[in-house]
């Protein structure tokens, strides 16, 4: 076993080697050759320190930044993978670039995004410590295949799994994986408390109506944001859960929440921001980190990745959003709403394998609340679909322009002034994120001309 | 002016992959030409109490296994009265799993027999590998009024349907009813049943407008021909697609 660990290693190595003298990035291909190569390629590496991940369908990327931080500021070795890679190849090019030829992993904590259908697969060889998992909803099916096989197969994983569970208590879907394995006594809910805006009604498309144990539908005090909310099961009392961790008080004004009793101040002003720190601050719970370093954490670090990713051009503002499924979409049209000022939209559609070719999901999305919008402009490989989209909700044709090219969709929106968003799902945020940079530096070469 | 009446069966439940859009498409479409329409949402109890008759038009949209599994009782406690509403010609519009529940009995993925409503000869079993689906774009060739038209939509099914009398498309691009097949959907005189989501009537907007002129026609006793609206944003969303999927190369 040791001859064959030792020869993957080699030959990732080798490969990532060689990618870099050819000055390519060498994010996915080597661990794709080498788990193609060897199933367990995984088992090569030699890992004493302890591994967390963070998973569930939106804010991965986020929580994996700000808890990395967290064990940054405490002077922590950790390694991450800010910027996804999250499937098994990812993670396994990530090691390759920070292990010894004998395939040792030196680190204080490894803070790995994962995922969710590679749950299972990474860490059936890694020995994993801690596992977040955030939220499940509707997102990219035609990958995934249905919500409900997803959670199985995690659920499945929970069911051997005894280390730390840390699990969103006001999601149906995920609180349920803390039913997987009654052996386990380390599972631990966070929950947020009703805030200002949280509905009666379930106001987007949702997820897990109906208990997943008995198949009761649920009965809610209420709505945060999609079925995320205080929800509980008339059938068999499913739902109810002691939280470790109970965000209070949260204020979209100051924006500042308050936990155990101390308020703090934050970066974010949004319900699921409130609920990615809530994940946060049980992580730094849970491993004690100093109150000092959370309250700087929450309050200075950003995680500029489109985002919430602020650009300015001439005295316009534009926020860049990323939205990759319905309930990310919808959260950010009620960010809009919630600026009352006229402004523009910019919405960027791709239908590539990482988004999911399927782009029905933007039927779920409510845009019927549109509030001064005053222009929208869309683009991407699908940019006709969502103008489509737009205009059936409602909105006014002659209002929405369709600019495929991205260079030309920003060079449009900025032919005015004042405030702007952009929304842009997975494989539109990056590009959207140059294009509008090129735009603002003036490199753009239709902005050059002009 | 004339108010189309729609039942929408289980929309808490069957709404996968946008599948409501098509409500809300047939609403903007009622619209834009002056009709009001009227959706009345169909939930598991609501069967004593539903005249299915009285309806224009009754919608059933795709689902997950575990809802399709939650709701096959209580459809098959309507039965007679939805045959009765079929028998007399209302429009029924099914869609991925409202299409497999429609039929003689669904084998789902876990080997689990539903049994259909049975209004149509058709069945349907999915493999128990829950990865062998039909995935993808799909475009039909579909005979509307008289006409040649293509549709377009997205697939996304485990089951695969048999004993299908008379499809409602010829497939051009993608699987349809079962992998690699020839034909997609079921369709009579007033039946369309589809693996299409999209949702289907976002990019189809003259099977839309088939739709509603059948509905309102049969409302008033007379033939209803829709004026055009603007649908150059759609047109625009077919043309683009059909250069993409229907180059030589990639055409079955």
């Amino acid at each position: 076993m040791f001859i064959v660990n030792f020869f993957t290693i080699l030959i990732g190595k080798i490969l990532s080697g060689v990618l870099h003298l050819l000055g390519k990035n060498a994010g996915n291909l080597p661990g794709l050759v080498l788990c193609t190569m060897r199933k367990n390629a995984l088992k090569a590496f030699k890992i004493d320190c302890p591994i967390i991940a963070v998973t569930g369908t939106n804010g991965k990327t986020s929580v994996t930044n700000f808890i990395s931080e967290l064990f940054r500021q405490k002077g922590a070795k950790i390694i991450t993978n800010p910027e996804g890679n999250n499937l098994d190849t990812g993670i396994t090019s990530l090691l390759l670039n920070h292990c010894t030829m004998g395939g040792k992993v030196k680190a204080d904590y490894l803070i790995l995004e994962t995922d969710e259908s590679h749950v299972p697969v990474v860490y059936s060889k890694l020995k994993l410590e801690t596992l977040v998992v955030l939220n499940f909803f509707r997102d990219q099916l035609d990958r995934n295949g249905e919500v409900e096989t997803l959670i199985l197969k995690v659920n499945k994983f929970c069911e051997t799994f005894e280390g730390n569970l840390i699990l969103n208590g006001d999601d149906p879907n995920v609180a349920r994986l803390g039913l997987a394995n009654p052996n386990n006594p380390n599972v631990k809910y966070f929950s947020v408390e009703k805030y200002k805006f949280a509905t009666t009604e379930l106001y987007e498309a949702g997820e897990g109506r109906f208990c997943p144990r008995c198949g009761t539908e649920l009965k809610y005090d209420y709505y945060q944001y999609s079925h995320i909310g205080r929800f509980s099961c008339p059938g068999c009392g499913y739902g109810k859960n002691s939280p470790f961790v109970k965000i209070n008080d949260i204020d979209l004004e100051k924006p500042s929440l308050t936990v155990e009793g101390e308020e703090y101040i934050t970066a974010g002003s949004t319900i699921y921001y409130m609920y990615n720190l809530a994940a946060v601050y049980s992580a730094a719970k849970l491993y004690g980190i100093d109150r000092k370093i959370v309250h700087k954490v929450f309050e200075d670090f950003k995680v500029n990745n489109g985002r919430m990713e602020q650009f300015e051009y001439k005295g316009s503002v534009l926020t860049l959003n990323l939205a990759k499924n319905p309930v990310g979409a919808n959260m950010t049209v009620r960010m809009i709403n919630e600026c009352e000022q006229d402004k523009e939209m910019l919405f960027v559609l791709n239908d590539n394998l990482a988004d999911g070719h399927d782009v029905s999901w933007i039927w779920d999305i409510n845009f019927s609340i549109f509030k001064n919008v005053s222009r929208v402009v869309t683009s991407g490989r699908r940019a006709y679909d969502i103008a489509v989209r737009i205009k059936c909700s409602g909105y006014d044709a002659d209002k929405i322009v369709v600019r495929p090219d991205l260079d030309d969709a920003v060079k449009e929106l900025f032919s005015t002034t004042g405030r702007k968003f952009a929304v842009a799902n997975y494989t539109a945020v990056q590009p959207t994120r140059a294009a509008l940079n090129r735009f603002i530096k003036g490199e753009a070469a239709g902005n050059a001309k002009a | 002016m004339q108010k189309l009446k729609i039942l929408h069966m289980y929309p808490n439940m069957l709404d996968l992959y946008g599948d409501s859009g098509n409500m809300e498409l047939i609403s903007y479409r009622l619209k834009k030409r002056g009709y009001s329409s009227e959706i009345t949402k169909y939930t598991i109890g609501d069967g004593a109490k539903t005249d299915f008759s009285s309806f224009d038009l009754i919608y059933l949209g795709g689902g997950a296994d575990f809802e399709q599994q939650l709701l096959a009782d209580d459809l098959l406690s309507c039965k007679d009265k939805i045959k009765k509403a079929y028998n007399e010609g209302v429009f029924m519009l099914m869609i991925c799993g409202g299409y497999q529940l429609m039929g003689q009995y669904y084998k789902d993925s876990n080997d689990k027999k539903i049994p259909g409503l049975g209004l149509f000869d058709y069945y349907t079993v999915a493999s128990t590998n829950k990865r062998e689906r039909c995935i993808g774009n799909i475009v039909i060739e579909a005979d509307i009024d008289g006409e040649k038209y293509k549709v377009i939509g997205f697939e996304n099914h485990g089951g695969m349907t048999d004993n299908v009398k008379t499809p409602f498309g010829k497939v051009l691009f993608g699987n349809g009813n079962k992998f690699g097949s020839d034909t997609e959907g079921y369709t009579e005189k007033n039946v369309i049943a589809t693996y299409l989501h999209g949702p289907l009537l976002s990019k189809n907007p003259k099977l839309a407008d088939h739709i509603i002129e059948y509905c309102l026609s049969r409302g008033q006793g007379s033939p209803v021909k829709l004026p055009p609206i603007n649908d150059e944003l759609e047109e625009k969303c077919r043309e683009v697609m059909f250069g993409r999927l229907l180059t030589d190369d990639k055409k079955k």
